[in-house]
């Protein structure tokens, strides 16, 4: 079966204006098959966020492969396949929420949808079914700011899940909450993976790390470990 | 695809920030403002010479006896002979004018009398409107006949259309009346052609103003190109009629009203460039303030533009979106500078200001010109945005 994700020695760096190169990633080699819930941990300037970006198609990669169902996307330039893969295929989770503060819960929730052309309603319709389902039901009129932070998190995976993508890419998600509201969040993205999709999840926790299925260790812009075992503390 | 609700959410975004949307548009309102109240200006003072020379073609040529030279006289036979002898003029007419009492019944008013030849109304653009002008024969046989300017026929008659056929009263010998002119509103040489009343030259100069008159030869040229030749031409057969010798003076004068209408009228409408591109560069340098307030508006949104880019926003989507914000801002500054600038008009009818419509079109034309054109810069670099880059600012 072809992996969801594959990376080939893949390469990024970033230029300084001087022109001297800040090597991140040095030679990733990666797989990830659908329906796995797999976390990233490693020390911070280890590459993680890059790593993040490039499966995001936030980023194109400076050298090697870039797989995704198959195809080598990694070089891929043209906005309007990327916009459509970021919108239709992968939802994104961030630390600090990013929801729009202007726009209701509701609103903040069907926005993919809006950008994937579709009509008013049945996104509404959608958006809001969604936020029943992560128990928010009663606040899709609400603002972000007059949401918790916990509420706010479940509103952007809402946002993330509007258009049924295939992975769900999450950028520390719950750094900003306690652990009984981190521990929700987890819940929906076991929910999520019972449903045969992916999640693919960066932490610098390990008891968050634990409720993955297969940990990847990063160091130096390379992948240590590719089955880490989480320590018992 | 462009989405209606592009709109909304572009609306949106400038209500969030009401204090400096209506800031950043205030430039827009003033520039606008402006160009209506200078089109106004404009207009009202092209308006008021055109109604103040409507009775003047830009070709006609007056002919007046140059006073205190004697015998200096102007008569019908130096109009026939101009006519006759010109190449360059083919119309024209004689007149003479005075003042006498004219009565019908009770009625009686002060009146400017002409005395004219029978084509004085084509040449003056002066048209009837009830019965008809008299004849080449009524002037040669001195019939008392007489036709009414419209004030002066409302006035002596209930309705000017009752005035044709009856008798009137003039320097108490009975005049015909034969027609009624339209209404014409202007005045030319301080008479206004309302309040006068018209008899035959011959006719008038006997029975009316006496033969001491100082009649008054008023000629077209065929081209306004010609005015300089057709002037000098009448000059030199009227000192032929006149005997003049060589080393007499003119017994006459020239006048040419009409080089007075074209100089009048390009004044007017250099003053009405000068204002608007005054007002041109209000709007440039309200147009660079959008762009400034864009540019902020860019910048503080940095980040919402890296999530928007996340969640699948294409570049087109983030253009669209800013651009219509600016366009917006400046639309709804056009209007609103649209709404001011009408209601200024009214105080500035001192300067002659009449509303026109052709301003609220051009300056709102300007707006959105200056919205898209402003806009697209700082919408296009947001579009051009790095996403990861934008998403770690703050």
């Amino acid at each position: 079966m072809t992996p969801l994700i594959k990376l080939e020695n893949v390469h990024k760096s970033y230029y300084l204006s001087n022109g001297e190169e800040i090597p991140v990633l040095r030679g990733v080699d990666l797989e990830i098959n659908k329906n796995e819930f797999v976390a990233i941990m490693g020390e911070s300037g280890g590459g993680k966020s890059t790593l993040m970006n490039i499966l995001g198609c936030l980023h194109p990669v400076t050298s090697g492969k870039y797989f995704f169902e198959g195809e080598d996307i990694g070089h891929v330039k043209d906005d309007f396949t990327l916009a459509f893969i970021r919108n239709k295929k992968m939802g994104f989770i961030f630390q600090q929420f990013n929801l729009i503060t202007k726009l209701t819960a509701l609103k903040n929730v069907a926005l993919p949808a809006f950008y994937a052309d579709t009509d008013k309603h049945k996104r509404e319709t959608r958006a809001q079914d969604l936020l029943d389902s992560v128990g928010l039901g009663e606040r899709s009129g609400h603002k972000p700011t007059e949401l918790s932070g916990g509420q706010q998190q479940r509103v952007s995976i809402a946002r993330s899940l509007i258009n049924d993508p295939e992975i769900i890419l999450a950028d520390e998600p719950t750094g900003a909450l306690d652990s009984q509201t981190g521990a929700e969040i987890l819940q929906l993205f076991t929910d999520f993976k019972a449903r045969g999709k992916t999640v693919i999840m960066i932490t610098h926790d390990l008891k968050v790390a634990r409720m993955a299925e297969r940990v990847i260790f990063m160091k130096d812009g390379k992948v240590l470990d590719h089955n880490y075992k989480v320590p018992h503390v | 695809m462009f989405k209606l609700e592009t709109i909304g959410m572009a609306f949106e975004a400038l209500v969030s920030n009401k204090f400096r949307t209506l800031l950043s548009m205030l430039g827009i309102i003033i520039g606008v403002a402006t160009v209506i109240g200078v089109v106004s200006i404009g207009a009202g003072a092209k308006a008021q010479i055109e109604e103040q020379f409507k009775n003047l073609s830009v070709t006609s040529i007056i002919v007046f006896p140059t006073r205190g030279t004697g015998n200096s006289k102007l008569s019908e036979d130096d109009l026939g002979a101009v006519l006759a002898e010109s190449n360059f003029v083919s119309e024209g007419n004689a007149s003479v004018s005075g003042s006498s009492n004219i009565a019908f019944g009770t009625e009686q008013a002060s009146a400017t009398i002409m005395g004219i030849t029978e084509n004085f109304f084509s040449v003056s653009n002066l048209n009837f409107l009830h019965g008809e002008n008299f004849t080449l024969q009524d002037n040669q046989d001195r019939n008392k006949v007489i036709i009414l300017g419209y004030t002066l026929a409302e006035t002596l008659f209930v309705t000017p259309d009752q005035a044709v056929g009856k008798t009137v009263k003039v320097n108490n010998r009975q005049f015909t009346v034969t027609g009624v002119l339209e209404e014409n509103g202007s005045s030319t040489f301080g008479t206004s052609y309302d309040d006068t009343a018209y008899a035959p030259l011959n006719s008038a100069q006997q029975n009316i103003l006496g033969n001491n008159a100082q009649v008054r030869l008023v000629f077209l040229a065929n081209e306004v190109e010609l005015m300089d030749l057709a002037q000098d031409e009448i000059t030199s057969i009227l000192r032929t009629e006149h005997r003049l010798r060589d080393n007499q003076d003119d017994d006459f004068q020239l006048r040419d009203p009409g080089s007075i209408v074209s100089s009048a009228t390009e004044t007017s409408d250099t003053l009405a460039f000068l204002l608007i591109a005054v007002a041109s560069m209000v709007l440039l340098v309200s147009g660079i303030g959008i762009m400034n307030v864009m540019f902020v508006t860019v910048a503080e949104r940095t980040k919402e533009i890296g999530v928007l880019k996340a969640i699948g926003a294409k570049q087109k989507d983030i253009l669209t979106q800013f651009l219509l914000e600016s366009i917006m801002l400046s639309i709804t500054g056009g209007v609103l500078g649209i709404i001011l600038g009408m209601s200024i008009v009214p105080f500035l009818k001192d300067y002659g200001a009449i509303q026109s419509i052709s301003g609220a079109i051009l300056g709102f034309t300007f707006s959105v010109i200056v919205g898209i054109f402003f806009g697209f810069y700082p919408a296009l670099k947001a579009s051009k945005l790095d996403p990861v880059d934008a998403l770690r600012s703050e």
